[in-house]
C-alpha cells in the first residue's frame, strides 16, 4: 500500500470511534452584517436611542459625547487641548479601547496597546511592552491581586487588587523630567500574581442604570425558585448603599462614576469626581505618591478634566453650544447613557428556527437564571422617552440579572470591590455577544464554547447549568450558541 | 584642594547621578518586585474572599460541612449519608452558603470511569428556611412554591407528591423541558428547619429512577419528613424567630464599623442554661463575624422547655441588611 493510502486509511478507521467530533458545535463567531444589528450604524457612528431629539438638545449631547469619546488625549502640548494623560495610563482615547463593534464597544481585533510605541504614544526608552499585550489579543488592564513584600515575593496578607497602569508618560516630550518605572509585570506574571480585565461595552448602559432597585430585587426573589445551586447577591455602593451596577464585579454605582473612574484610572486624567492625577496602588498606600515632577504635568493645576466654564463650541444652536460645557466625564457619561442597544439578529448565524430553539435552550437549561433576558422595566427618565417614562416604561432585555455570583476557582481573580469577593463577578450583560471578539474578564478565549465551559468549576454557582448545557446534544449546542451569536 | 566651586560642582554632579537612580529601578515592595525568584501564588484557589461562611468553633457540625469520602456523602449536621452509586463521584464542589440561606451541599455526576450511555446529575442542596426569601415555612410549601414559579418551558410530569425513601417521608416533584429533553426528578425533606433537596437531571428517566432507588440506602434523621424537620433527637430543636424580645433576658448589639450593606445571616445554638454555645455565620465578612462574635456570646436567653426540662434550641437572626422583598407584582421578572 502507498503510504498516502495507509494514511488516509488511518485516518478514516481513526475516525470512526468518534463521529460526534466531525459534526461538533462550533462558535459561529463573531456576526458579520450590520453594526450592533442597526443597518444605519457605522463603527465610529453607534446609534443613540430612539428617542434622542436635536429638539430637546438630548442629540446634540449624545454627538459632543461621541466627539470627546474618540478624542486623543496628550499629556501637556494638545493642539486641541485635551491634555492630562498620565502620569500612568492604559492607553490615550476612550475608544481606542471600547471599539468593537462601534465606538462604545469592547476591546478590537488590533489590540492598539501594542502599538503604543510603534505609535509614538510611549517612548521605547522608558518602556516595554508588556508580555500579555499582543498584536492580536485583547486590550487589558493589569491587577495584582497581592502587593509585594520586600523581598518581591507576593504577599497574601497584603490585598492589592488596583489597577497597575501598563504605560508611563516618560520620555515622552510633553512630559518634562518625570520619570517613573513600570510595574513588575513581569515578576507578577512569574508569580501568578497578575490578572486582567477587558472593557465592557456601554451600549444599552444608561437602561441599565435606570432600572430601580425594587425590580432587580424582584427577580431575585423570583431566581430564588431555581433547582440549579444558584443564588446571587448585589454589590452596594459604598455611599447611599444602594445596588451598583456598572463594572466586572457591579462596583460602580453611575455612569458618571464609571466615566470619572475611567478616565483616572485608564488615562490618567484627573476630573471632578477623582481629583488627583493616580499613584499605583503601592504607591499610593504604601508609598510617598508620585514623584513633584510628575504632578500637574499639564502646569493647568487640577483637575486636568472640568466644567468650561465658557463654551467651547461656536454654534447657531444653542444645544450645540449648551453640550460644549459640561466636563468630559459627564458627556462621556452622557454619551453612554443614551447609547442604544443592540439589535439582535433574528436570522443570523444559522437560521431562525436555530436561533428560536438555543433561545429555548438558553431558559430551559438555567442559562437565563442569570442571564436573565429581560428584567423587566425602567423606571420613569428625566433624559428622553427610550430610558422609560411613566406611560411607557422601556424593557431592558440586558441579559443579565446585575447580581454578583460565584463563579469558583476556574475563573476566580482574587481582587475584591466593595462587596464582591475574589471570586464573584457580575453576571456579564450577553446584549450584543455576537459582534464581541474576547470573552469573560481577562479576555482569556474568543471561543464561545470555551467561554462557558468556563462556567463551570468549584466553587461556582453555574456548575450544574454547565453540566445541563454537556447534556444537550450536539445540534441543541450548536443552536444554542447560534442564539448566543445572534444577540 | 577644592575650591568652593569645585565643591558645589562635585555634589551638583551627584545630585544629578543619583535623581535616575531615586527614579529608575525600584527596590521589592508594593507595585515591584526586583526578586526573580519570587514564591509562586498557587492557582486555582480563592485567596480573597468577600462575605463567607465561618463559625465559632471548628468542632461543631455545619450545613456546608459534608464530603464525600469512599463513595459515599456524610453530612454530620443533618445526619445524613448517602451512598453514591459505583462510578458517580464529585468532580466540583459548590459555592459557599448564600445570604439568603442556600447551600450547595454536593455535585454529584459520572466519574471518567463510568461505562453508562447517559448522563445524569445529582445537585444535593438545602434552604435554611430561617433566611428564605421564599414565602414558605416547610419543605412541602416551598417545593409546591417552586413548582408554581415554573415557566412555560417546563412541563409538570408529576405535581409534587408524598412518597417515601429510605423509610422517611419526601415530597417528589417532576418537570421536564420538551425543547431540552431534560427531566427533574426533586426529592425534598426537611431536617433542622432546613429543606434538603435532591435534585436529578437527565435526559434518561429511567437512569433518574435507578438513583432514586439507590437513595433507599440513605441514613436520615427521625425527625426527617417535609412537613416536620425542626431538629430534636440528638440535634437541637430549631425555632424560628426565637430571638425575638421576650426570650432574650440581656442583648448588647454588634457595632458594625463598615458600611458593607450586606445581609448577615446567623444561626446560633442556645444552651440548655440560655448561653450562646455555638456561632454559624452562612455570610459574613470577617470583620461582621468577629463583632458579632463579639456581641452575641454577651446575650442570654430564657431558656427553653421542653416538658419542663431545658434543651437546646437552634435559631436564626440576620444581621446588616436583610434581603427586601419585592413590593410591585408588576415588577416581576421575565425569564425564558
Amino acid at each position: 500500500m502507498k503510504p498516502n493510502k495507509l494514511a488516509l486509511l488511518l485516518v478514516c478507521v481513526s475516525a470512526l470511534p468518534f463521529p460526534g467530533v466531525v459534526f461538533a458545535q462550533v462558535d459561529p463567531g463573531v456576526r458579520s452584517g450590520a453594526i450592533n444589528g442597526q443597518p444605519t450604524a457605522t463603527p465610529m457612528n453607534p446609534l443613540p436611542l430612539a428617542s434622542v431629539s436635536s429638539k430637546d438638545g438630548s442629540l446634540q449631547f449624545f454627538q459632543n459625547g461621541l466627539v470627546r469619546f474618540q478624542d486623543v488625549e496628550s499629556v501637556s502640548n494638545s493642539p486641541t487641548g485635551n491634555n492630562g494623560l498620565g502620569p500612568r495610563f492604559n492607553f490615550n482615547q476612550c475608544s481606542g479601547c471600547h471599539s468593537q463593534p462601534a465606538v462604545g464597544g469592547t476591546g478590537p481585533a488590533n489590540n492598539p496597546q501594542f502599538q503604543v510605541i510603534g505609535n509614538g504614544i510611549v517612548s521605547s526608552s522608558t518602556n516595554t511592552i508588556p508580555s500579555f499585550i499582543t498584536a492580536n489579543g485583547p486590550t487589558r488592564e493589569a491587577r495584582f491581586p497581592f502587593f509585594f513584600d520586600q523581598f518581591g515575593n507576593p504577599n497574601t496578607n497584603a490585598p492589592n487588587g488596583g489597577v497597575e497602569d501598563l504605560f508611563t508618560v516618560s520620555g515622552r516630550s510633553d512630559a518634562g523630567s518625570c520619570r517613573l518605572p513600570q510595574p513588575s509585570f513581569a515578576q507578577a506574571q512569574a508569580t501568578n500574581n497578575v490578572i486582567f480585565r477587558i472593557p465592557t461595552p456601554v451600549f444599552g448602559a444608561g437602561l441599565i442604570e435606570n432600572i430601580d432597585d425594587s425590580t432587580l430585587l424582584a427577580n431575585l426573589a423570583a431566581q430564588a425558585r431555581n433547582n440549579l445551586g444558584i443564588s446571587g447577591t448585589f454589590n452596594h455602593n459604598g455611599n447611599d448603599g444602594t445596588i451598583s451596577r456598572f463594572g466586572w464585579k457591579a462596583q460602580n454605582k453611575s455612569l458618571e462614576l464609571f466615566a470619572g473612574e475611567a478616565y483616572n484610572v485608564e488615562m490618567g486624567i484627573s476630573n471632578e469626581i477623582f481629583g488627583q492625577d493616580r499613584p499605583l496602588p503601592g504607591e499610593d498606600q504604601l508609598g510617598s505618591g508620585l514623584p513633584a515632577n510628575c504632578l500637574n504635568l499639564t502646569r493647568t493645576g487640577y483637575p486636568e478634566d472640568t466644567t468650561n466654564f465658557s463654551p467651547t463650541v461656536t454654534s447657531s444652536d444653542p444645544f450645540a453650544v449648551n453640550a460644549s460645557i459640561p466636563s468630559d466625564v459627564v458627556a462621556f457619561a452622557m454619551f453612554m447613557r443614551l447609547l442604544a442597544p443592540p439589535v439582535p439578529s433574528t436570522t443570523t448565524p444559522g437560521s431562525a428556527a436555530s436561533i428560536a430553539n438555543g433561545r429555548s435552550l438558553f431558559g430551559a437549561i438555567g442559562c437565563a437564571t442569570c442571564h436573565t433576558p429581560t428584567i423587566s422595566f425602567t423606571q420613569p427618565s428625566n433624559f428622553t422617552a427610550s430610558l422609560g417614562s411613566t406611560s411607557a416604561p422601556v424593557s431592558v432585555n440586558a441579559f443579565s440579572d446585575i447580581e454578583i455570583h460565584h463563579m469558583g476557582t476556574g475563573l476566580a481573580d482574587n481582587v475584591s470591590q466593595g462587596g464582591a469577593g475574589g471570586d464573584q463577578f457580575r453576571t456579564a450583560p450577553l446584549w450584543g455577544l455576537g459582534q464581541r471578539i474576547f470573552f469573560l474578564h481577562d479576555g482569556r478565549t474568543t471561543d464561545l464554547l470555551r467561554a462557558i465551559q468556563a462556567h463551570q468549576s468549584s466553587g461556582s454557582e453555574a456548575s450544574q447549568v454547565e453540566e445541563n448545557f454537556d447534556s444537550l446534544s450536539p445540534s441543541q449546542q450548536q443552536d444554542l450558541l447560534n442564539f448566543l451569536r445572534s444577540l | 584642594m577644592q575650591t568652593p566651586l569645585s565643591r558645589c560642582t562635585l555634589l551638583l554632579g551627584l545630585s544629578l547621578t543619583l535623581l535616575p537612580m531615586a527614579q529608575g529601578v525600584p527596590q521589592s515592595g508594593g507595585d515591584f518586585s526586583t526578586n526573580a525568584e519570587a514564591k509562586k501564588l498557587p492557582t486555582g484557589v480563592i485567596l480573597v474572599k468577600g462575605a463567607w461562611s465561618s463559625a465559632s468553633d471548628s468542632v461543631t457540625p455545619l450545613p456546608e460541612g459534608g464530603r464525600v469520602v469512599k463513595n459515599v456523602y456524610s453530612n454530620p449536621y443533618f445526619g445524613l449519608t448517602y451512598e453514591l452509586t459505583p462510578d458517580w463521584t464529585e468532580k466540583y464542589t459548590g459555592p459557599p452558603p448564600s445570604d439568603s440561606g442556600y447551600y450547595v451541599l454536593a455535585q454529584i455526576r459520572p466519574a471518567e470511569t463510568f461505562k453508562g450511555a447517559s448522563r445524569a446529575s445529582i445537585l444535593i442542596a438545602a434552604q435554611d428556611l430561617f433566611f428564605t426569601v421564599a414565602p414558605a415555612a416547610n419543605a412541602l410549601e416551598l417545593v409546591n412554591y417552586n413548582k408554581e414559579g415554573l415557566n412555560a418551558d417546563y412541563k409538570v410530569e408529576q405535581a409534587p407528591t408524598m412518597v417515601r425513601i429510605a423509610d422517611h417521608s419526601f415530597v417528589r416533584f417532576d418537570y421536564a423541558s420538551p425543547v431540552a429533553e431534560l427531566h427533574w426528578q426533586v426529592l425534598a425533606t426537611q431536617i433542622r428547619c432546613h429543606v434538603v433537596q435532591f435534585v436529578f437531571t437527565s435526559r434518561d428517566t429511567q437512569l433518574i429512577e435507578n438513583l432514586i432507588q439507590g437513595m433507599n440506602k440513605m441514613t436520615l434523621p427521625p425527625e426527617a419528613g417535609p412537613i416536620s424537620g425542626n431538629g430534636g433527637g440528638e440535634a437541637p430543636v430549631c425555632i424560628r424567630g426565637y430571638a425575638r424580645d421576650e426570650n432574650v433576658l440581656e442583648k448588647v448589639d454588634p457595632v458594625f464599623t463598615e458600611r458593607r450593606f450586606n445581609p448577615v445571616p446567623v444561626r446560633i445554638i442556645i444552651a440548655k442554661d440560655g448561653r450562646v454555645k455555638h456561632i454559624h455565620f452562612l455570610s459574613a465578612f470577617p470583620d461582621q463575624a468577629k463583632a458579632v462574635t463579639d456581641a452575641i456570646f454577651q446575650w442570654r436567653f430564657r431558656p427553653y422547655l421542653r416538658d419542663g426540662k431545658p434543651i437546646e434550641v437552634e435559631t436564626g437572626i440576620m444581621f446588616g441588611r436583610a434581603p427586601r422583598r419585592a413590593t410591585s407584582s408588576t415588577n416581576e421578572a421575565v425569564s425564558e
